[in-house]
């Protein structure tokens, strides 16, 4: 007995010298932007367009000059791989580092929502690229900003743009029954419903699953004029070549989740062409201000993904605070970011209202047509 | 005399050096890391009464912490219900969920059971998504409360986020849960369990009373993570069903197993090791599962009583 | 669509689905038939099949030639990474505890699961792989059902290989040295029957039975993911356990019955509670009627 806690103190005593020495670093003159998001697991791809855009954003920063006398500027990237508890871990790491100037991040809603309350008590600036859902900015933290829309918008774009233009007044709207497809689904169909709009039935799917076949059939004997699928592309994708299958002709629209050029490839091109997809944002490619960027980009890293843009702008605004901070203080970089007016961003010009939000809320709309998406217009959402 | 003082002078230096430890080093990120894997202690404390102790095979032990967590979380945003009050309905409705298992599994044999508690895993966290109206579905529960605490000069203290308060607390509360354990393990209830686990139609023959004592094991064990999971709830704020995956519930047993069955030493340590090797092989995180696999693999043929398990023969579990 | 054609076609889906959950499940319960061990690991040996009919397509080119040469080849290739794997599972990880405890065997089996599902997720990636259609996507209505070409190719295969299975089991030296060993192993080996030859015999059969099963998965659904394995196994299991555990024309119906009642569940009930639904079946049956619908057929432990 005697003998078991002594090895049971020497295991202690190396497991603390191993976390030690893990933490201590080498000295450098570096101002950190930290960067969170799911890079291994099921979301990893959307994850890395994320960090290349950041990382793009900190490399023509470094090379227009030192951020801040005597300091360059270097990326921090940690996995939070789509698990709130590792977020926190991640968020944890961070604020522990005292070269970590701001946060770049989330990805994923679940994860962005704890890992703010961790941001706000330690008072350092959090920008959120693609976090979509509402209540991260409703809990007050003044720590919190996010460069897209939320889904209480995109709903309400979709449910307009369904009603008045596709002119379809049966609905059935399906959700990956996760925080983010359920919030808009939800969102979709309050103003479907005040639109005066049948929803004829409102269901969930499994994230995972692969048979969609049975509730598509059953969806089918319905005959709706337009289904909705708030999700990821995975899912997404399957629904619509299932659909097809079952013979199920009604129109169909995704969320911006689907908007990723795999839906396509996945779904094929056949099954694919004529859906509809609502996206965070209009077409980077029809914004004047964003033609740098996307040559910038697709020069380094290729075809550019769905948030990589979001990425950028988010670490470049994030850089601008920084700068305009003039000191390596995270109170300062949190005081200049309240500052901020006006931001010439590539998506337009940023602004941000009290809960941090953007108030560029662009909800564009594509469609899939020759086996491309197509962008069809910028939604109202009033 | 002096082997128990030598152990009361060991025992007291650890929980010194516990107790200091985040006052000498305040990087909150490792006191974080800490934390969790002395939670996964605490997991792997109750999960071995279950399965050490008693033989019974459980691999829906993550139902348990979930109960746990969605009661204090209710009972929180719906009543106002401090932390310290919410101990206590936490671990009673787990621990009533593993009795209420128990006796429904009670004719159930080994290799059976692990499926039909892996089954119950499932379908409560499966209900724990679809019943977005009372548990927040897919979105969890928000706005959880951080524990509260009166201290003498400082009024009421906020745990918040910071690292170092929830160190203390799980450090109590797997300490207390540990001398629980050993306290239970040495005495009749203890030796009865064992026995379960070693022969179970032979305990019954010599008096056992095998029922009682195989529900007071799964409600013991239950509650524990009970327990745990008011305290994770506490601790995140947010709480989502797919933290309380079949991954989590493997991962305690894998714990259990590779400390020894049994063992509260050996699962309180392999708790530590594995809890934290995630962290340490940050970069390496890809292949964290696929060396979990192995390593079950490898310790079952090469150590099958684990590290601290053995010098107790193990037999059949059914 | 009126409601009897509307079941009719929710029925034809379940068949569908039925046959692969048939496929996978008759490898449970021929491996839980000879040495009592419920192989965590099958359901990934099910989706590696599919990963293994995905790599000979991508090594010879989806239009390369005939898409019926092409589905052969995917079903060789398949059959030869499946038996291959159940052969080295059963030799490296499950003889050395097959005198242990139970509860070592298990926890034996699903580490194996981890390390396979892990090894999939770090050779092919986490995100869903598209399995290129082979079978070109013609249908036909009947009476208001829709039927398409690949829901005939399954029910055609999974039928023709339990049929076979049937026949060897039935007819042949080897099927009856199995059932034997199935029966009591001790006598068997008593009796100079090769019982370690013959177990891994079984694991062989009931791998490559798996491993079509998973082709077939990745022709109807069009993409795979390291993760289905878990999922599918588990249901598949609920079928073998629900025909009746061992008992090898017992699984065969549990998985078609299976399959029909999640469609069925999915369709009229709810979709989001589908899995929950299948769990549920499986630990009712465990606790109500383990036997399953044929009655088991495992040997007698004293």
């Amino acid at each position: 007995m005697a003998v078991g806690h002594r090895q049971g103190l020497r295991l202690a005593r190396l497991v603390l010298g191993l976390l030690f020495a893990a933490g201590c670093g080498k000295p450098e003159a570096v101002i950190k932007i930290g960067f969170a998001a799911a890079l291994t697991g099921d979301q990893a791809p959307q994850g890395e367009d994320l960090r290349d855009g950041v990382e793009l954003a900190i490399q023509q920063a470094n090379a227009q000059g030192e951020i801040l006398p005597g300091y360059r500027l270097a990326l921090y990237a940690l996995d939070d791989q789509h698990s709130p508890t590792q977020a926190v871990s991640v968020a944890k790491k961070f604020i522990a580092d005292p070269d970590v100037m701001a946060v770049v991040g989330h990805l994923n809603s679940s994860c962005t929502m704890p890992a703010s309350a961790i941001y706000h008590q330690a008072r350092v600036l959090q920008i959120s690229p693609v976090s979509s859902n509402p209540q991260i900015s409703r809990q007050g933290f003044d720590t919190f900003y996010r460069t897209c829309a939320t889904d209480d918008l995109q709903g309400p774009a979709a449910a307009l743009f369904i009603v008045n233009e596709l002119k379809a007044k049966r609905i059935f709207v399906l959700d990956d029954m996760t925080t983010y497809g359920r919030g808009l689904s939800n969102e979709l169909i309050k103003k479907l419903e005040a639109l005066g709009a049948e929803v004829l039935g409102h269901e969930g799917i499994t994230q995972g699953d692969k048979d969609f076949v049975p509730i598509l059939t059953k969806i089918k004997s319905l005959t709706p004029d337009l289904i909705y699928f708030a999700g990821m592309f995975p899912e997404g994708a399957l629904l619509i070549k299932q659909r097809k299958q079952v013979g199920l002709n009604s129109l169909f629209m995704g969320s911006d989740g689907q908007f990723d050029p795999v839906l396509i490839n996945l779904a094929t091109p056949q099954a694919a062409e004529g859906i509809y997809l609502t996206a965070i944002g209009s077409d980077i490619r029809q914004i004047p201000s964003a033609q740098a960027f996307v040559t910038a980009y697709e020069a380094k890293y290729g075809a550019i993904g769905a948030y990589s843009a979001y990425g950028y702008e988010a670490a470049n605004i994030a850089i601008w605070a920084i700068q305009q901070a003039g000191t390596k203080d995270r109170t300062a970089v949190l005081a200049a970011m309240k500052t901020l007016k006006d931001y010439p961003g590539i998506f337009g010009l940023q602004n941000f209202d009290q809960r941090g939000d953007s108030l560029i809320r662009d909800i564009g709309i594509f469609a899939v047509q020759n086996g491309r998406f197509t962008f069809i217009k910028t939604a109202s959402w009033d | 005399m002096t082997g128990l003082n030598r152990r009361i002078a060991g025992w007291s230096l650890s929980a010194l050096a516990a107790l200091a430890l985040p006052l000498v080093y305040s990087n909150p990120y490792h006191l974080d890391v800490l934390t969790s894997a002395l939670l996964y202690a605490l997991l792997a404390l109750g999960l071995n009464l279950i399965v050490g102790l008693t033989g019974l095979l459980h691999l829906g032990y993550a139902a348990f912490f979930a109960i746990g967590a969605y009661t204090y979380g209710l009972l929180n945003l719906h009543l106002q219900c401090p932390f310290w009050l919410g101990l206590l309905p936490a671990a009673l409705t787990a621990g009533s969920a593993g009795v209420c298992l128990g006796a429904t599994t009670m004719r159930v044999r080994g290799d059976y059971l692990g499926i039909v508690t892996l089954g119950f895993g499932e379908i409560v966290r499966i209900a724990f998504t679809n019943l977005d109206r009372w548990t927040g579905g897919p979105n969890g529960l928000l706005g959880i409360d951080h524990p509260r605490l009166w201290m003498p000069g400082r009024g009421i203290f906020d745990f918040g986020v910071s690292s170092a308060p929830y160190y203390y607390l799980v450090c109590v509360a797997t300490a207390v849960a540990a001398g629980v354990c050993v306290r239970l393990s040495r005495s009749r209830v203890g030796r009865a369990w064992i026995a379960i686990r070693e022969d179970e139609l032979a305990a019954a023959c010599a008096g056992v009373p095998v029922v009682h004592l195989k529900l007071l094991a799964q409600g013991c064990g239950a509650a524990i993570a009970g327990v745990a999971g008011a305290i994770f709830a506490a601790k995140q704020g947010t709480i989502t069903p797919d933290s309380f995956d079949f991954v989590l519930s493997v991962m305690v047993l894998a714990m259990v197993v590779l400390g020894g069955l049994g063992s509260i030493r050996g699962a309180v340590i392999g708790a530590l090791v594995l809890g934290s090797l995630p962290e340490l092989l940050r970069g390496f995180e890809q292949y964290r599962m696929l060396l979990f696999g192995v390593a079950m693999i490898v310790v079952m043929r090469v150590r099958p009583a684990g590290l601290f398990g053995g010098g107790r023969r193990h037999a059949r579990t059914a | 669509m009126s409601s009897l054609q509307l079941l009719s076609q929710q029925l034809a889906n379940g068949l569908t689905l039925g046959a692969i959950y048939a496929l996978i499940a008759l490898g449970y319960t021929m491996i839980y038939g000879v040495i009592q061990l419920i192989n965590f690991a099958h359901g990934e040996v099910f989706i590696v099949g599919a990963y293994a009919a995905l790599t000979v397509l991508l090594l010879l080119g989806p239009a390369a030639l005939p898409w019926w040469i092409l589905l052969v080849l995917c079903g060789i290739g398949a059959l030869g990474a499946c038996g291959l794997l159940g052969l080295i599972m059963e030799r490296v990880a499950y003889r050395p505890v097959r005198r242990a405890p139970r509860l070592n065997a298990l926890i034996t089996a699903i580490g194996m699961s981890f390390f396979l599902q892990n090894a999939i997720m770090l050779l092919y990636g986490a995100t869903d792989r598209q399995f290129p259609s082979l079978v070109p996507p013609i249908r036909w209505e009947i009476g208001g059902v829709t039927v398409t070409l690949i829901q005939i190719v399954v029910w055609v295969a999974g039928a023709a290989l339990m049929i076979g299975l049937q026949a060897l089991v039935m007819w042949t030296r080897l099927g009856k040295a199995m059932r034997a060993t199935a029966q009591d192993l001790t006598a068997c080996a008593l009796l100079g029957v090769p019982v370690d030859r013959i177990i891994a015999v079984t694991f062989v059969i009931g791998s490559a039975l798996a491993s079509i099963g998973g082709l077939l998965f990745g022709l109807t659904y069009g993409t795979i993911n390291f993760h289905d394995g878990y999922l599918v196994g588990l249901k598949a299991f609920t079928a073998a356990v629900l025909g009746g555990i061992g008992n090898i024309p017992g699984a065969m119906v549990g998985g078609l019955v299976l399959g029909m009642l999640e469609a069925l569940g999915a369709g009229y009930l709810s979709s989001q509670w589908k899995n929950a639904f299948a769990f549920v079946i499986l630990v009712l049956l465990l606790l109500l009627k383990p036997t399953g619908l044929l009655g088991e057929r495992v040997a007698e432990r004293a």
